[in-house]
C-alpha cells in the first residue's frame, strides 16, 4: 500500500499505541453465548501479540463494565494512539435508536458515541457486528473515526456471522491481501466481506446481513468501498494489525533512500495499474515487470 | 302479481343465459370474462353442482388445477355422486401423477357408468403404468361405451406404435388424440417419436396450444433450441401460458449467461459465474465416464453428449416439469442430460459426479434400447453405476427404505415401475430407485454382467420384464422376487431389526454429547455403530465418536472412526475436511489428499478446499493435480489473489513451466507489489 511508507515513518517517530476494546453482550442461548464468548477470545490471541498494543475483553460485560472500560482507556489513550472497539452479541433497532443488548441495561449507540468521543486517541475505529448494528452508523460516524457495522440498517434483526469472519481475518494471511504486513481496517472489512456471502451462498439462504464502512463521518456506510464512493480512505489507512516487523526498517536512516526508492516505484505501479486499460496488454505486462523487478530488487536491499 | 311474475320469469330465464354467456366467452377464449361469468353463477346458485363442475373445467384447461380441484371438491359436496366432478379430480390427480387418479376415475364411472371419458382416462392411465394389457382392456371398453372414443383409439394405437407396429387400425386421426400418444411416447422417455406424434397432433389440429407446447418443450429438450423457442413464443402469443410453457422461455432466456465447453465426445454448458471452475473437473469426469462406458456396454454413442448444469435449482426444475418420479437431481433426455449444480445445493448433500454417471449411464442404456426399456431398469443400471464407480459413492440405505423393508412395502420386479411413475406413499419413488438399484446389484453378482447386458438387448428389442428375467436369468419374476429378496433381507436384516434400537441409542448418545459424557458416548455410539453403519447425515454416530476421542485427546481414534465415515460414503464437507486435517497431523499427507479429492465431487466450490488440496499435491509432487488445484482457487475469485497466484507460480515452477510461473508471478505481485515471497521467487527468475 502506497501509504505504508507514511504509516511507517509515523509509527518510527511516535511511540503510539493501539488500544483494543471488545465486548460481547447477551447472548440469549448457550449456543450464542458460546460463540460470542469464542470469537472474543480469539480476537483478544490475535491482538496480544501485537506490539504497542494494549488489548481488553469483556466477556457478557454489563453496560457499567464497557462505560469503566472507555473511561479507562479516555484517561490513558494520547492523541497520536488509535483506538479500536469490537462489539458482538445481538442489537436491536426501534426506529430511532440503536442497543447493544447487555446483562442488565442495554447501551445505546447515542450514550456509545459520547464515550468513544471523550477518548483523545485521534484515529478510531468502531466495528459493531451486532444484529440491527447498522442503525448505530449515525450515532457513531464522525470525522478521523471508521465504522463498520455488520448490517446496512436498523432492519437487518436476525444473528449475524459477519463476527466469525473477522475474527478470521485476524488470524488468516490472507486478509492482508497487499501483503505488506499489515491489516488494515478495510482489508479486515472486505475479507469479512467476503466470506459472509460465500457463507450464505454456500448454505444457499438469503443473506439476512450485509456489511457496510463508513469513515468520511458523514455518510451512511456502503457495502463496497472506494474511491467512487468516497469511503474506504481511511479505513485503508487504520492498521488494524502488524503482523511482521515492518516498523524496523523506519528506525535505521541509512535505509531511508531505499524506502524513499520503494515508495515511488510503488507509486509508478499504481500508476501503471490505473492506465491499465489504455496501454496494449504486451507493452502492459512488460513495463510493469520491470518495475516489479526494481521493486524487488530494493527490497532485497532494505532486508539486507 | 304480474310484476312478481316477471321478476320471476327473469330469475329463471338469468342462469340460463348466464351459463350460456359464460360457456360462449369460454369458446371465444375470453378467458377472464367467462371466469367472471361463471363466478357470478356459482354465487348465484351456491347449490349447484354443475356450475361448479363447468367452472372447475375452465380452471382444469387454464392450467389452474388447484382452483379446478376445490370447485370439484365443492361440486362433490353437494352432490357427493357428481360424476364429472369426480373425473375433473381424477384428471387433476393423473396430471400430477397422484396414484389416486385410478381409484377417482372408477368412482366417476360408477356414478355414471356412460361416462366415456372416465373410462379413456382409466386407459390412459393404465398404459402410463407400463400396464398395456390392461390399457387395452379399458379401452375396448370406452369404444363398448361409444365408437367415436378417440382417446380410447389413441391408447390402442399406442399400445401398437409403441411395439413399432405403425400400421395400427386404431389410428385416431385426431388432434388430442395424437397428443395424447405424444405423451405416453414422452412418458416412456421416446422423445423422437413423441416429438413426431406432437407434429402429428398440429397437422390435424393447428390451434391445439397443449401440443404445440409440448412439442417446443420436447425439441428444446433434445437440443433444437431455435424451434423449440418459435413453438413456445408461438403459444405466448396465443395465450397459452402454463407454468411449463412461460418457465421454458424465461430459462431459454438465461441461456445467454451460460457458457458452452466442447469436445470431440462432449458439450458441456456451465453458468458463467461457475464455469472457470467447475469446467476441468465436469468435462474430466464425462470423458472419465463415456471412456469407462463404451468399453462396459460396448456401445460408442454417435454423437457427442450435453450436459447442462444448473446452479439455479428452479431453472433445472423446469427441465423435469411434467415428468414423473423425482427428477431431483439430474435427468436424461437422450443425448441431453440435465442437472443440478454443486452450488445449487448445500455442501455435503449433493454428489455431482455420482449424478453424473448415472445420467451418463442412461444415455446408454436409452439410445442401445432406443428408448424400450422400462423405468426400473434403466434406474436400477444407472444406481448400480454410481457405487460400481466407487464404493462410496451412490445414496446409503436410509430410514424410508429401512421402513418400506420392514412393513414389506417393496414392489415386484414386474411392478417396480409403478413405483417411480405413480408412487402409492410419498417416499415411494426413493425406495424404488433403492430396490431397482439393488436389484441391478443383485442380478451382476448372481448372473455376472453380461446377464446385465443381454438385458439390455433383451428391452431393446421390445420384450417386456417378466420375459427378460426368465429368458435370461432362468427363472419365473416370482421366483426372482423371492430370491432377491431373500438376498436383501440377508444384508440389511441387522439394521432393520435393529432399527429401534439404533434409534433410541442414538438419542442416548446425542444426550451425553450435550452433557460432554465423554466416557459413555464412546461406549454407547460404538454399541450401535455397527447397527446401521449407512447413517452418516447429521448426527450420525461416527462424528459423536470422532468428537468424544478429540475431546480425550485421541487423535488416533478420532482419526480412525472419521476414516469409517468416509469408507461408508459420508459426505459432510465439514467432517471430511476435519478427517484431512487430523491425517495431515499424523504426517499421512497422500491419506488426507485422497480425502480432500473425494471432496472435489461433493462440493468443489470451496476455496480452503482447493488450496489445502493444492498444498497437499505440490509437497506429494503431483504437479499436475496442485496446478489444477490453485486454478481452481483463482476461478472462484479469491480472498487472497496475491498468495494464490504465488501458490500456482510455484507449480508451474515445479513443473518445469518458468514462463507460467512468472507470468503468474506477475498477477501475484500487480495484486500485491510487497509480497515477498513472490518478489524472491521473481528475483531467482529473473537470474
Amino acid at each position: 500500500m502506497k501509504t505504508l511508507l507514511t504509516l511507517l515513518l509515523t509509527a518510527a517517530s511516535l511511540p503510539a499505541a493501539t488500544y483494543y476494546l471488545t465486548v460481547t453482550g447477551l447472548g440469549g442461548e448457550p449456543d450464542y453465548e458460546q460463540h460470542f464468548a469464542m470469537w472474543a477470545k480469539d480476537i483478544d490471541k490475535a491482538l496480544k501479540p501485537a506490539p504497542d498494543s494494549k488489548v481488553e475483553t469483556l466477556i457478557n460485560a454489563t453496560r457499567d463494565q464497557v462505560r469503566a472500560a472507555l473511561d479507562r482507556i479516555a484517561r490513558q489513550a494520547q492523541p497520536q494512539d488509535a483506538f479500536v472497539l469490537m462489539l458482538i452479541g445481538h442489537g436491536s433497532f426501534d426506529g430511532y435508536e440503536y442497543k447493544i443488548n447487555l446483562p442488565g441495561p442495554d447501551l445505546t449507540a447515542s450514550e456509545l458515541a459520547t464515550l468513544l468521543d471523550r477518548i483523545p486517541a485521534t484515529r478510531q475505529l468502531v466495528v459493531d457486528m451486532t444484529s440491527s448494528s447498522g442503525g448505530a452508523i449515525e450515532f457513531l460516524r464522525k470525522p478521523n473515526r471508521v465504522v463498520i457495522a455488520a448490517t446496512k440498517n436498523g432492519t437487518e434483526k436476525n444473528a449475524t456471522v459477519f463476527a466469525r469472519y473477522w475474527v478470521e481475518a485476524l488470524s488468516d494471511p490472507a486478509a492482508d491481501s497487499d501483503k505488506n504486513d499489515v491489516v488494515s481496517a478495510l482489508e479486515a472489512f472486505r475479507f469479512a466481506d467476503k466470506k459472509t456471502i460465500a457463507f450464505y451462498e454456500s448454505q444457499n439462504r438469503l443473506a439476512t446481513e450485509h456489511a457496510v464502512l463508513e469513515d468520511t463521518g458523514k455518510g451512511d456506510g456502503v457495502r463496497a468501498p472506494s474511491p467512487e464512493n468516497g469511503e474506504g480512505m481511511l479505513a485503508a489507512q487504520f492498521p488494524l494489525l502488524r503482523i511482521g516487523a515492518v516498523a524496523a526498517a523506519a528506525k535505521d536512516p541509512a535505509k531511508l533512500q531505499l524506502l524513499a526508492r520503494k515508495e515511488q516505484l510503488e507509486q509508478q505501479i499504481d500508476k501503471l495499474k490505473y492506465d491499465k486499460a489504455a496501454i496494449p496488454p504486451a507493452e502492459y505486462k512488460k513495463q510493469l515487470g520491470a518495475l516489479l523487478l526494481d521493486l524487488a530488487r530494493t527490497q532485497e536491499a532494505l532486508d539486507k | 302479481m304480474r310484476l312478481l311474475l316477471a321478476i320471476l320469469c327473469a330469475a329463471a330465464a338469468l342462469p340460463a343465459q348466464t351459463l350460456q354467456q359464460a360457456e360462449s366467452l369460454w369458446k371465444q377464449h375470453r378467458y377472464e370474462e367467462s371466469k367472471a361469468a361463471f363466478e357470478a353463477l356459482v354465487a348465484a346458485h351456491p347449490r349447484n353442482a354443475e356450475y361448479r363442475v363447468r367452472f372447475g373445467q375452465l380452471f382444469l384447461e387454464r392450467f389452474n388445477a388447484p382452483e379446478a380441484a376445490k370447485l370439484f371438491n365443492e361440486a362433490l359436496e353437494i352432490q357427493p355422486k357428481q360424476a364429472d366432478a369426480l373425473l375433473g379430480l381424477a384428471l387433476v390427480a393423473a396430471d400430477g401423477f397422484e396414484a389416486q387418479a385410478t381409484h377417482l376415475a372408477q368412482r366417476a364411472l360408477e356414478a355414471d357408468p356412460h361416462l366415456v371419458a372416465a373410462q379413456e382416462l382409466l386407459a390412459r392411465l393404465a398404459l402410463e403404468d407400463n400396464d398395456p394389457s390392461r390399457a387395452a382392456a379399458e379401452a375396448h371398453k370406452a369404444l363398448d361405451m361409444s365408437a367415436n372414443a378417440t382417446q380410447a383409439k389413441a391408447i390402442l394405437a399406442t399400445i401398437d406404435w409403441l411395439n413399432d407396429r405403425t400400421a395400427t387400425p386404431w389410428d385416431p386421426h385426431n388432434g388430442p388424440a395424437y397428443e395424447t400418444a405424444a405423451r405416453i411416447f414422452v412418458l416412456n422417455r421416446r422423445y423422437e417419436e413423441g416429438i413426431q406424434l406432437f407434429r402429428k397432433a398440429i397437422a390435424a389440429q393447428p390451434d391445439l396450444w397443449s401440443a404445440h407446447s409440448q412439442l417446443g418443450i420436447n425439441l428444446m429438450r433434445l437440443g433444437h433450441e431455435q424451434e423449440a423457442r418459435a413453438e413456445l413464443e408461438l403459444c405466448y402469443a396465443n395465450e397459452y401460458r402454463d407454468a411449463a410453457t412461460v418457465n421454458t422461455l424465461r430459462l431459454m432466456d438465461s441461456y445467454k449467461n451460460f457458457v458452452t465447453y466442447k469436445t470431440d465426445r462432449t458439450i458441456l454448458r456451465l453458468h458463467k459465474k461457475e464455469a472457470e471452475l467447475l469446467h476441468p473437473y465436469f468435462e474430466a469426469e464425462m470423458l472419465r465416464a463415456l471412456s469407462t462406458y463404451d468399453k462396459k456396454y460396448g456401445y460408442h454413442l454417435d454423437r457427442p453428449v450435453q450436459v447442462e448444469v444448473y446452479p439455479d435449482h428452479e431453472d433445472f426444475a423446469v427441465r423435469t416439469m411434467g415428468m414423473p418420479g423425482l427428477g431431483a437431481l439430474g435427468v436424461t433426455f437422450g443425448y441431453v442430460v440435465a442437472m443440478d449444480s454443486p452450488s445449487g445445493r448445500p455442501p455435503g448433500t449433493f454428489h455431482w459426479a455420482s449424478t453424473m454417471w448415472h445420467e451418463l449411464s442412461h444415455v446408454y442404456v436409452l439410445n442401445m434400447t432406443n428408448f424400450r426399456v422400462p423405468r426400473w431398469f434403466t434406474e436400477g443400471l444407472a444406481v448400480h453405476e454410481e457405487t460400481a464407480v466407487s464404493p462410496e459413492w451412490g445414496d446409503r440405505l436410509d430410514p424410508h427404505v429401512i421402513m418400506a423393508i420392514k412393513d414389506k412395502k417393496l414392489l415386484p420386479v414386474a411392478d417396480l415401475d409403478r413405483g417411480f411413475v405413480r408412487p402409492e406413499y410419498p417416499t415411494q419413488v426413493v425406495v424404488s430407485y433403492f430396490e431397482a438399484g439393488r436389484m441391478c446389484d443383485y442380478i451382476n453378482r448372481e448372473w455376472g454382467w453380461p446377464k446385465l447386458l443381454a438385458m439390455i438387448h433383451d428391452f431393446a428389442g421390445g420384450a417386456s420384464t417378466p420375459a427378460v428375467i426368465e429368458k435370461e436369468l432362468g427363472v419365473k419374476p416370482e421366483e426372482f422376487d423371492k430370491r432377491f429378496l431373500a438376498a436383501l433381507d440377508a444384508e440389511t436384516k441387522k439394521t432393520v431389526d435393529g432399527f429401534d434400537d439404533w434409534r433410541t441409542g442414538l438419542k442416548k448418545v446425542a444426550a451425553e454429547a450435550k452433557a460432554h459424557s465423554y466416557e459413555d458416548m464412546i461406549r454407547d455410539a460404538s454399541a450401535i455403530r455397527d447397527i446401521y453403519p449407512d447413517y452418516v447425515e447429521a448426527g450420525n454416530v461416527y462424528q459423536f465418536l470422532a468428537d468424544a476421542y478429540l475431546a480425550q485427546g485421541d487423535k488416533k481414534a478420532a482419526s480412525a472412526e472419521l476414516e469409517r465415515y468416509a469408507k461408508v460414503g459420508g459426505r459432510s464437507p465439514d467432517t471430511l475436511k476435519q478427517l484431512a486435517t487430523l491425517q495431515e497431523e499424523a504426517g499421512n499427507r497422500k491419506e488426507a489428499a485422497e480425502v480432500l479429492d473425494r471432496l472435489n465431487y461433493i462440493n468443489p466450490v470451496d476455496e480452503d478446499l482447493h488450496r489445502r488440496l493444492g498444498d497437499l499435491w505440490l509437497s506429494l509432487g503431483n504437479t499436475a493435480g496442485a496446478i489444477r488445484e490453485y486454478q481452481a482457487v483463482l476461478a472462484k475469485s479469491p480472498t487472497d489473489p496475491a498468495a494464490s497466484h504465488f501458490n500456482l507460480a510455484k507449480a508451474y515452477r515445479t513443473a518445469n513451466r518458468p514462463d507460467a510461473a512468472k507470468d503468474e508471478l506477475l498477477l501475484s505481485l500487480e495484486a500485491a507489489p510487497g509480497f515477498r515471497p513472490a518478489q524472491k521467487m521473481l528475483l531467482e527468475l529473473s537470474k
